[in-house]
């Protein structure tokens, strides 16, 4: 008697060109996740099953039934978006090669952190890409499992997300973003927050903005300021970038 | 002997799954595919007596499978014997690869599909060979070595638990030649089990 694989049933109606859906919760409520026998395809909150399927021919051009067994897939997502740290494989097929690209290099952004758009393009070596990097994170079809969420605007407020802004806001603060922070820093015409243990950071690279005051650590206005006290960019939030 | 193989789908159920692909075959579609996927896949491992292919060509009978739904007014999905329409184009898709497939040089049969080891009395009877989990792997080797006339037949009657009327559907032959195909595997395999207990 041979045991079916736990994928089984994905990649029959892979071969059907149909997907499945079911809901999950998050930290914005009750989420329809779609996936494929490839990954989760699509994260989007719940409205009526109607529309959601019908949004989902159009954009993905296949169709999305609802689940009666959650799969490996699902249970992933389930697991991910009520916070656990697992691996979700993801379904980019329909995103185009620079837009998967936007969306890799969110996806490296930890817990807690934001970045700017601007740090996004440079990153990807199209410092001129700015406004196409903002638009292929609208186009993110699996927000919250890719975090699109912590890109934010080059003045280091919020901006635009696909559930509004106060909800990108809200999930950044949940994370530890602590933008009155923040916004304290930049009030004060700091681009960048030092340490004289010898680094230079983003203000929204960890709690970095909330030690501003403390002993041994210094507000800069530029680069230029950071070498001349000998500072190096921090290897994780890469400020130059910025 | 179905209880060793698979969970059986009742009937009744099989005829509510009709009905409710009639009404919608895409969010209908996973009820079938869990009701049937662990028979399907063993029956063609079965049949193929490759466990490595089993899977994919399963699944590919699911993907025809809907893809003839789709193609079949309400009425004809209302109608269908899921069982022995799913069977049957199980054995379509295995009869091809069986067919390629050169002669086992150790069937259990001569060419009148006689069984090659001599016969033994019908008591006790072979099917309680067959429910002896520890003779499966046996049983595995002896279907293999069934020929594509009689192995069929063979594994849907005594495996699977289809009834001939089920048998004669899905592989479109008169009910008295499944009957006699089912009964000259199960000598053979019997005569194959006994000599290996010797």
């Amino acid at each position: 008697m041979i045991e079916v694989s736990p994928d089984f049933t994905a990649k029959v109606f892979a071969g059907c060109g149909l997907d499945r859906y079911t809901t999950a919760s998050s930290a914005l409520g009750e989420m329809f996740v779609a996936w494929s026998d490839c990954g989760v395809s699509a994260v989007r909150i719940v409205s009526d099953e109607q529309g959601f399927e019908a949004w989902y021919r159009e954009r993905f051009e296949r169709g999305c039934v609802p689940a009666v067994e959650i799969d490996p897939i699902a249970t992933a997502a389930r697991a991910r978006l009520q916070g656990e740290d697992v691996e979700v494989p993801v379904d980019l097929r329909d995103c185009s090669p620079f837009e998967e690209r936007v969306l890799r290099k969110a996806a490296e952004i930890a817990r807690g952190n934001a970045r700017p758009y601007r740090w996004v393009a440079r990153e990807l070596g199209a410092p001129a890409a700015m406004r196409a990097v903002g638009n292929a994170l609208g186009r993110n079809p699996v927000p919250l499992l890719i975090p699109c969420h912590r890109i934010i605007r080059t003045d280091l407020t919020a901006g635009g997300y696909v559930f509004g802004t106060d909800a990108k806001r809200k999930l950044l603060e949940t994370e530890g973003v602590d933008f009155g922070a923040i916004e304290t820093v930049t009030r004060r015409g700091f681009r960048y927050v030092g340490c004289e243990r010898g680094w230079f950071c983003l203000p929204t690279c960890g709690t970095v903005a909330r030690r501003i005051d403390d002993p041994g650590y210094m507000g800069l206005r530029n680069a230029e300021e950071a070498h001349e006290h000998g500072l190096v960019p921090c290897h994780l939030c890469r400020p130059i970038a910025a | 002997m179905a209880a060793v193989a698979c969970a059986s789908v009742p009937d009744d159920a099989d005829a509510l799954l009709a009905v409710a692909l009639a009404g919608d075959v895409e969010r209908s579609f996973e009820h079938l595919v869990i009701a049937y996927r662990a028979r399907i896949v063993n029956f063609v491992a079965r049949m193929l007596h490759d466990d490595a292919r089993a899977e994919d060509v399963a699944q590919d009978v699911f993907v025809r499978a809907y893809r003839a739904l789709k193609t079949y007014p309400a009425e004809r999905r209302a109608a269908l014997r899921l069982r022995s329409w799913l069977y049957a184009i199980a054995h379509n898709l295995t009869r091809n690869a069986f067919r390629d497939a050169p002669p086992p040089s150790d069937s259990l049969e001569y060419e009148d599909g006689a069984p090659r080891a001599a016969l033994i009395d019908d008591e006790p009877g072979p099917e309680h060979l067959v429910l002896r989990a520890e003779a499966w792997e046996s049983i595995g080797d002896a279907i293999a070595r069934l020929s594509a006339a009689l192995r069929p037949a063979f594994v849907m009657r005594y495996v699977d638990d289809l009834s001939y009327e089920e048998i004669a559907e899905s592989l479109d032959q008169p009910i008295g030649t499944v009957k006699a195909s089912a009964h000259r595997g199960l000598l053979a395999v019997r005569a194959h089990l006994e000599k290996n207990d010797d």
